[in-house]
């Protein structure tokens, strides 16, 4: 799965696109070739990124889990026989290894097709070539998991191994009668291995004939048994029956190879349909596995989801035992987010972003309904993405520098996700930055959300201003430091639900709550509110 | 073929179905203990396999002998039949496993990790009676705890003297026959490898406790140092192997053993039954 232009590195980590491709990553050799290949839809192809997040989403709620399990055992087991039909198709003679990989590759769509044959949308994968090629293989033995060139398949072949099987017994014979004679010479009841010791004083006399010395000792001779006269004359008859035997498994292998090349074209188009569906069935697992549906894809530049969840955290709070809250939001130009800290501002544009970003893919996306635009580049801004500039510029000279990068960009379709962006500066300045942002935005049709502790900037800018409810209350102090048990106290006092805001902002002291909650002494912590209420 | 049919029964008699050669050095006769072992195995009938933890070595088989071999040095003729791909890489390519219809000459290849080891040789297993492996020292983990038996070669080839190829010989076979943990005993876990320095620090603290590791490949002592910390600690091990039967070969490129004398030695030393393949005889 290539990004290109949709998100840069940095966003991409953000929005957690890694985390997304291992969990659509395929099994096969096949699915991850057409894995690797698959690209981001753009402005003009919604009705074919819509298409293929419907045809997904019925094939995740036609196979259920079972089945699934099937498929992705057919396809992990699956042989690539990809370099076989290419060397084929170039006219090379193929091995035994390569036979085996076409043939487990022609038992396994049957099998697949067979899996899926009450689909009425799924098109049977396997082809007349594949057919040929499992019959022409088919006298290679009783399972397809193994392969023999074996004798049905050409009689001349069967008749050159007989006569070999013949030679050869009769060499084994005619060497079996040396080594007694041998044995009988030096008075033992035979001889044991290629190789011998012979000790000098055992010796009748000078070695009989027929053995050599391969070696000397003080006291001993490592020998061995030379061929005789009648082994050498059937040694030379079992060679040519052999040569024979190697000849005949040659033309074998040539017509087999030559049927492959034949078909190489069908067996391709096999292959391809197999990564295609690979990549689907992978997807149909993920959209099962995480509760997906297929967004709406809409023409004009709007993002629209109602219980949306940012699955890369759902994943991590789901593991440590806790409840991913979803959301719902709807962004048709620009916005601003307010809220406390930890009450969920960056999830939430992550949030938006990782449903932008399935859509793009043309995948069902984590929520319950949603409508999109297909973004050409989804831009991150602010937290987050602080390491990925070098170390010599200040935290506002890196934010500035990314911001110009986005804006320079040509990208008609762009979705702005800024995380505090201006923070590190005035407060002041930060403000007019965000406004002037907002307006340049609106100038550029791009749609976007901007999550900020600034105050104002919603109502200056003209633009939605939408608020993380916050603490409904000041969380109850833990009585140890237990960091795990202050954040879970948070948890359950935190309201994550974001709302539009109309009307004048009210202040909030979630900030100092937090503080306290946190474990800062009580005295600093009240004279915060103090300080608050002067 | 006595020689063979002896060390099959003894690891019969083990209840072990996969025996790894192993060999202290070069040129101790391995390939020819491996060769009698198989050929007693193929003249009872037996369904053979054969693995090679060495690259590329060419052995004669016999019709119905499963092995392991890599893609590339799979023969095209005589055919074979592949009995299954695997997915382990060995440094000649991707393994397989085969099965002679003919007999001819064919080469094994060396599994690559420990890991890949176990996998061959519990590959081999299930399609296989007995499996017979070219193996080395630091494979034979592979077989803790299993039902796998070793056959330790020596010879001229692997040392200067006769008394240090029979050293050896016997620190090896201390090594590799280190008992099983006594679960109701004090004992010591050792992480990883039994150092030298490690036992020094145990020696030192007159350490009475069993000295647990793994298996007896984590046991990484030698020599003189090594024999004296066998006896003198209670090295113990959580997944013991079996060391069946020694064999002897007198005659090395360089060097030569009176026969018999060092195959007595060897078996004195060993406690072991011992073997010389080369002179068809066993230890009295």
């Amino acid at each position: 799965m290539k990004a290109l232009d949709l998100l840069d590195p940095a966003s991409a980590h953000v929005l957690g696109f890694e985390w997304l491709t291992a969990a659509l990553a395929p099994v096969s050799s096949y699915g991850e070739r057409h894995f690797s290949e698959l690209r981001p839809f753009v402005a003009g192809e919604e009705r074919r990124a819509e298409e293929r997040a419907r045809a997904i989403a019925r094939l995740a709620s036609a196979l259920d889990a079972e089945r699934l399990d099937a498929l992705r055992g057919a396809f992990d087991a699956l042989p690539d026989a990809a370099a076989a039909i290419a060397r084929a198709s170039l006219g090379d003679v193929l091995d035994d290894p390569n036979f085996l990989e076409l043939r487990r590759l022609a038992a396994t769509i049957e099998r697949i097709d067979e899996l899926l044959a009450d689909l009425p949308e799924q098109r049977p994968i396997a082809n007349e070539s594949v057919r040929a090629i499992a019959a022409a293989l088919a006298p290679g033995g009783p399972k397809e998991t193994g392969f023999y060139l074996a004798d049905a398949f050409d009689p001349q072949l069967e008749l050159a191994r007989e006569r070999l099987g013949r030679e050869q017994a009769e060499l084994d014979a005619a060497r079996g009668r040396e080594q007694e004679h041998a044995a009988r010479e030096l008075g033992r009841d035979g001889i044991e291995g290629d190789e011998f010791i012979v000790m000098r004083t055992e010796m009748p006399g000078a070695l009989p004939a027929g053995i050599r010395v391969l070696r000397e000792a003080p006291t001993y001779l490592l020998c061995s048994l030379e061929y005789g006269d009648a082994s050498l004359a059937v040694l030379a008859r079992r060679d040519a029956a052999a040569e024979s035997v190697a000849n005949a498994e040659e033309r074998v292998r040539t017509a087999l190879s030559a049927i492959v090349r034949d078909h190489a074209a069908s067996l391709g188009a096999a292959e391809r349909a197999l990564g295609e569906l690979d990549v689907a069935l992978a997807a149909a697992r993920f959209t099962r596995r995480y509760g997906c549906a297929p967004a709406e894809i809409a023409q004009e530049r709007l993002l629209r989801f109602e219980r949306g969840r940012f699955l890369p955290l759902e994943a991590e709070l789901n593991a440590a035992g806790r409840q991913f809250v979803p959301l719902d939001l709807e962004l048709h130009d620009v916005a601003v987010l307010t809220g406390p800290n930890m009450g969920g501002k960056s999830v939430s544009l992550q949030t938006c972003g990782f449903v932008a970003l399935c859509a793009a893919f043309g995948l069902p996306v984590p929520a319950v309904h949603a409508r999109t635009a297909l973004f050409d580049h989804i831009a991150w801004l602010g937290l987050g993405r602080e390491a990925q500039i070098g170390g010599l510029l200040s935290s506002f000279a890196r934010e500035v520098l990314e911001l110009k990068t986005i804006l320079t960009r040509a990208s008609p379709r762009l979705l702005i996700l800024a995380d505090e962006f201006a923070r590190t500066t005035t407060p002041h300045e930060g403000k007019a930055l965000l406004i002037a942002l907002i307006e340049r935005m609106r100038e550029r049709h791009a749609c976007g959300m901007l999550a900020t502790h600034l105050a104002g900037i919603a109502a200056a800018a003209g633009a939605r201003h939408f608020a993380v409810r916050g603490l409904s209350g000041i969380p109850r102090r833990p009585p140890s430091e237990d960091v795990a048990a202050a954040l879970a106290a948070l948890a359950e006092a935190m309201d994550y639900t974001i709302a539009e805001v109309t009307g004048d902002e009210r202040p909030r002291a979630d900030a100092i709550a937090l503080t306290a909650l946190l474990g800062i002494d009580r005295e600093l912590v009240d004279a915060a509110y103090r300080a608050l209420s002067q | 073929m006595r020689v063979g049919f002896e060390i099959l029964e003894l690891a019969r008699a083990a209840g072990a179905r996969k025996i790894f050669v192993v060999g202290i050095g070069r040129e101790v006769g391995k390939t020819t203990v491996l060769r009698a072992v198989y050929a007693a195995a193929h003249a009872t009938g037996v369904r053979t396999a054969l693995a090679s933890m060495n690259p590329k070595h060419r052995l004669w088989l016999r019709p119905q002998t499963l092995f392991v071999t890599a893609r590339g040095l799979l023969p095209r003729s005589p055919a074979a039949q592949i009995v299954k791909l695997s997915p382990l890489q060995s440094p000649t390519g991707a393994l397989l496993y085969a099965r002679s219809i003919s007999s001819g000459s064919y080469e094994l290849a060396g599994a690559p990790a420990a890991s890949g080891v176990r996998e061959v040789v519990t590959t081999l297993a299930g399609f296989s009676e007995i499996v017979i492996v070219d193996g080395a020292v630091d494979r034979v983990a592979a077989l803790a705890g299993s039902d796998g038996a070793i056959v330790v070669a020596c010879g001229a080839g692997g040392a200067g003297t006769m008394q240090e190829a029979v050293d050896d010989a016997a620190a090896l076979v201390a090594r590799l026959r280190v008992p099983q943990v006594d679960p109701t005993a004090p004992a010591i876990d050792v992480t990883g490898a039994l150092t030298a320095a490690h036992a020094a620090t145990f020696l030192a603290a007159r350490e009475t406790r069993q000295i647990v590791v793994r298996d007896p490949t984590q046991i990484a002592l030698s020599g003189r140092g090594g024999t004296r910390s066998l006896s003198q600690l209670r090295i113990r091990c959580r997944r013991p192997l079996r060391v069946i039967a020694a064999t002897v070969a007198s005659i090395g490129t360089e060097r030569s053993f009176e026969p018999g004398p060092f195959l007595t030695a060897v078996a004195e030393a060993t406690g072991l039954p011992t073997f010389d393949v080369y002179a068809g005889v066993r230890a009295a």
